[in-house]
């Protein structure tokens, strides 16, 4: 009966993302992003990880769409050339290859199955906090630089055929 | 203290590359007392490291499981030639201050010639496969660096660039060979290839020990590689002195002295390394002959002179061959050194117009004399000692080698006179106007020709050096009394006295018949064919023209891959994706 | 065939990793490589999690999972800023047309 589920979840994932890679419309592509967000956020709650999920639904469906959104309203929404550099079919056979090849080395007979170990480990908060501390250091300086780095970015004034702009960085 | 002394002699020379660099071209004066200082400090603490060579590994540094153990062994072998590398270099450096003299861009100059200095001592006490072959490899860019020095003219650049690809094919060599070692013996270490070269299959051995003896042959300018040297004389003379003179062509005969012990089993190896110095010794010398350039027989002579090591360790005297590169290095040094001043005052390379500067050049004359007499081999100079003792153990060998090397013998004399006499004496073929030289190019060249006339008492030292130092080689020390003793009576020695006497002779007569007189000016002229077979170094010219026109090619073939297109790039990361999953998923 | 839930959603990974990668060979728009960008990260902590499942410490992928996050923001955050920047300095957002860097 999961199996159902995860099957159903997953090819509205995987057609929402393709539509989001061939939408002509740049808001079109923003918006099967954010269905994909929230695909992906119900796959991670039936697998168990409810925390991560909650994140993800947040901050991919929420907070990424608001920011392409609002680049995309500054950046204008051109119509685009579809002839792309690399022929399509070249391009595909060399994913599909890569697919199989990855699909044959991780097909495993032996179903995985779920471990009932979860209760001996730690729980989120221990691990995030304690174990992996780290991590969450490098996470909030990586936030910094990329706030001091858009800053830096946007404060930018317009390109040099203007007259009033000049550039610092 | 060994430890410290030896990572000094790397990390003093680099810390005045990066001090140099830094300095820049507006401060010529501090950047010529920086380089001397540096490269004088260098060659003080290369002395005093010989008091502390020993056997073994001194610093053992572990850089990860893969490359095992960064060691440095100072021991005999690598002890002396470090010395030898970083004393002649700072005399080299010394004379640099009257040659570069309002040059253009002497940091660029400076900060190679230490860098330089730096990896050779680098090399030659490495006792870790793969960061000799890292030494190596920075010593062939900074000779390419130093040769093109003088990059608006595309004679220098060229050379540069074929050095440059001679000495990386034999680059490749080394490095097939260490990794061939690598993968039977499971360690990079130097000790460990010595020590179980007899338990290697000897394939893999055979793989290694001509691996080797191609990236010797292709450093030192042997036979079939002979053609990058000559072409490098491009290169200012101190450069020439230090480094196509004195120590990178050395690297190669190195190379050979320290893994004689595990190759001379492989069959066919020591008649390979015999054949190679040989023929190298023989076809040099005979283009030493026809040279107009004075640089270009400069540097056929050291082609010549380091064939005659390269066939001393394939004989067996490896004793023999490190104390010919002794005197070698000195004397081709003080060579290379008083060619550079008359180059720098008269303003010309052509012997043909040069002529009785003698008596313009007086100290100059003097010192080119010594070092000339010493390259011919007669007694009392340490070329004389130091030959003899090759010739003699050249008698183990194969008779017809010890033949060839005896008439390279009389062929050095009879080109080492022609050189001299073309230059220095004789009347004046044309006006040049012609300078006394300066006090640093007098201290350099004087320091040297008193190393010429006294390096040969050092003979017992280095042999009890070499004997203690060295547990793989077997030799067996040798004082100098005794070495005296053994050259002048073996009966070698007075056939190759005649020999040479012979060859000072012809050259005598030939003069004499031309012009009958033996005080004339004029060059002697050879046969025609003659002339255009040496100036073509023998038809390897012409090959190796193809080959850097080959990888000039394939290298502007590839540059079409390099669109800068985002999506090129990221097709070629997911094809190598792609052949990373396939060799995983078939298993290698 | 006996395919059990994680093998199901090992297949969804490789297929958003083969979206993805498509994507990036044939787009020709800034702002879309970054979004498809996205698509690619939203794979890679799929797996994290899943990979965390099937050893039994699912929080430590899960932990791992949120530095993902973090960091793939941060990435289209910057990549956006990027992109209003070239637009600004090139007029077009057409990756071809911005390609300077040649051999």
């Amino acid at each position: 009966m999961e199996s159902f589920f995860y099957i159903i979840l997953g090819l509205v994932a995987i057609f929402c993302a393709y539509r989001a890679m061939l939408a002509q419309r740049l808001l079109s592509s923003i918006l099967y992003l954010a269905c994909v967000s929230a695909t992906v956020s119900v796959i991670l709650y039936l697998l168990g990880a409810q925390q991560v999920a909650v994140i993800e639904l947040s901050v991919g469906a929420g907070l990424v769409t608001v920011l392409m959104v609002y680049a995309l309203s500054v950046v204008g929404d051109d119509a685009q050339d579809l002839l792309s550099v690399i022929p399509k079919p070249l391009a595909f056979c060399i994913v599909a290859l890569l697919a199989v090849l990855a699909g044959f080395m991780v097909y495993n007979p032996n179903p995985m199955s779920d471990s009932t170990l979860q209760t001996t480990s730690f729980s989120l908060a221990t691990v995030l906090w304690q174990v992996r501390v780290l991590d969450v250091w490098i996470q909030i300086a990586l936030i910094f630089s990329g706030v001091l780095g858009v800053l830096g970015l946007l404060s930018e004034k317009a390109a040099p055929t203007s007259k009033k702009g000049e550039v610092h960085s | 203290m060994a430890a410290i002394l030896s990572i000094l002699l790397i990390a003093l020379p680099w810390l005045g590359a990066i001090l140099v660099w830094l300095t820049g071209d507006s401060r010529p004066k501090i950047l010529h007392i920086l380089a001397v200082t540096f490269s004088l400090g260098a060659g003080l603490v290369s002395l005093v490291l010989l008091a502390f060579a020993g056997p073994g590994s001194v610093l053992s540094v572990q850089v990860g499981s893969l490359f095992g153990a960064f060691t440095l062994n100072p021991d005999g072998l690598g002890a002396s030639l470090a010395a030898v590398a970083c004393v002649v270099g700072s005399l080299a450096v010394i004379f640099s201050v009257d040659y570069m003299h309002g040059e253009a861009q002497l940091s660029r100059y400076y900060t190679f010639v230490l860098l330089f200095i730096g990896a050779m001592t680098g090399l030659v006490l490495s006792g870790n496969l793969l960061f000799t072959f890292f030494f190596w490899e920075i010593t062939a860019l900074c000779s390419y660096a130093l040769i093109s020095f003088y990059n608006d003219d595309p004679k220098a650049v060229a050379g540069g660039i074929k050095a440059l690809i001679i000495t990386q094919v034999g680059g490749v060599g080394l490095l097939a060979g260490t990794l061939a070692a690598y993968a039977s013996l499971g360690s990079l270490q130097v000790a460990d290839l010595l020590k179980g070269a007899a338990t290697m299959p000897a394939g893999i051995l055979a793989v290694v020990a001509f691996g080797f003896l191609l990236a010797a042959a292709a450093k030192s300018a042997q036979f079939p590689f002979h053609t990058w040297l000559p072409d490098a004389m491009e290169a200012p003379t101190p450069v020439s002195a230090l480094i196509h003179a004195a120590t990178m062509v050395n690297a190669g005969v190195y190379l050979l002295a320290r893994f004689y012990p595990a190759f001379v089993n492989v069959p066919g190896w020591t008649l390979a390394v015999t054949l190679v110095g040989m023929i190298s010794a023989l076809i040099a010398g005979l283009m030493a002959l026809t040279a107009t350039d004075l640089k270009r027989a400069l540097a056929y002579s050291t082609v010549s002179q380091l064939g005659y090591m390269v066939y001393a360790i394939g004989v067996g005297g490896v004793f023999a061959s490190q104390f010919h590169l002794l005197s070698h290095a000195v004397f081709k040094a003080l060579l290379f050194l008083s060619a550079g001043a008359v180059i720098h005052s008269v303003g010309t390379r052509d012997m043909r117009r040069m002529g009785g500067l003698g008596a313009k050049m007086p100290f100059i004359r003097n010192v080119f004399i010594v070092g000339a007499l010493a390259l011919a081999g007669l007694p009392i100079f340490n070329g004389f000692w130091s030959k003899e003792l090759i010739l003699e153990a050249g008698l183990k060998g194969p008779w017809w080698a010890f033949g060839f090397m005896l008439f390279g013998a009389g062929l050095t004399a009879f080109y080492t006179i022609r050189m001299t006499w073309l230059v220095f004496f004789g009347a004046e073929r044309e006006q040049l106007h012609a300078h006394a030289s300066g006090t640093a190019m007098k201290i350099a060249t004087g320091a040297l020709a008193l190393g010429t006339l006294t390096t040969w008492l050092l003979a017992g030292p280095l042999s009890n050096l070499l004997a203690n130092s060295l547990p793989f080689h077997k030799l067996e020390p040798l004082a100098t009394w005794l070495m005296v003793e053994e050259v002048l009576s073996a009966p070698a020695t007075w056939i190759a006295l005649v020999v040479i006497a012979a060859g000072a002779g012809l050259w005598a007569a030939i003069q004499f018949r031309k012009t009958g007189t033996v005080l004339s000016a004029q060059p002697t002229a050879t046969a025609g064919w003659f002339d255009v077979v040496a100036t073509s170094s023998f038809g390897f010219e012409w090959l190796n023209q193809q080959v850097v026109s080959v990888v000039k090619k394939t290298s502007t073939e590839l540059q079409k891959t390099q669109t800068g297109e985002l999506n090129w790039n990221i097709l070629g990361i997911v094809g190598a994706l792609l052949a990373v999953l396939a060799i995983l998923a078939w298993g290698v | 065939m006996n395919i059990s839930a994680l093998n199901i959603v090992l297949i969804i990974i490789i297929g958003l990793l083969g979206v993805g990668l498509y994507g990036l060979l044939i787009t020709r728009n800034l702002i879309k490589i970054v979004l498809v960008l996205q698509i690619l990260v939203k794979s890679a902590m799929l797996a994290l999690v899943l990979a965390g499942k099937a050893a039994g410490n699912l929080d430590l992928g899960q932990s791992l999972a949120v530095t993902v996050i973090v960091a793939d923001t941060v990435v289209a955050v910057v990549g956006l800023a990027l992109a209003v920047q070239v637009r600004r300095r090139f007029g077009t957002l057409d990756v071809p047309q911005i390609s300077t860097l040649r051999g």
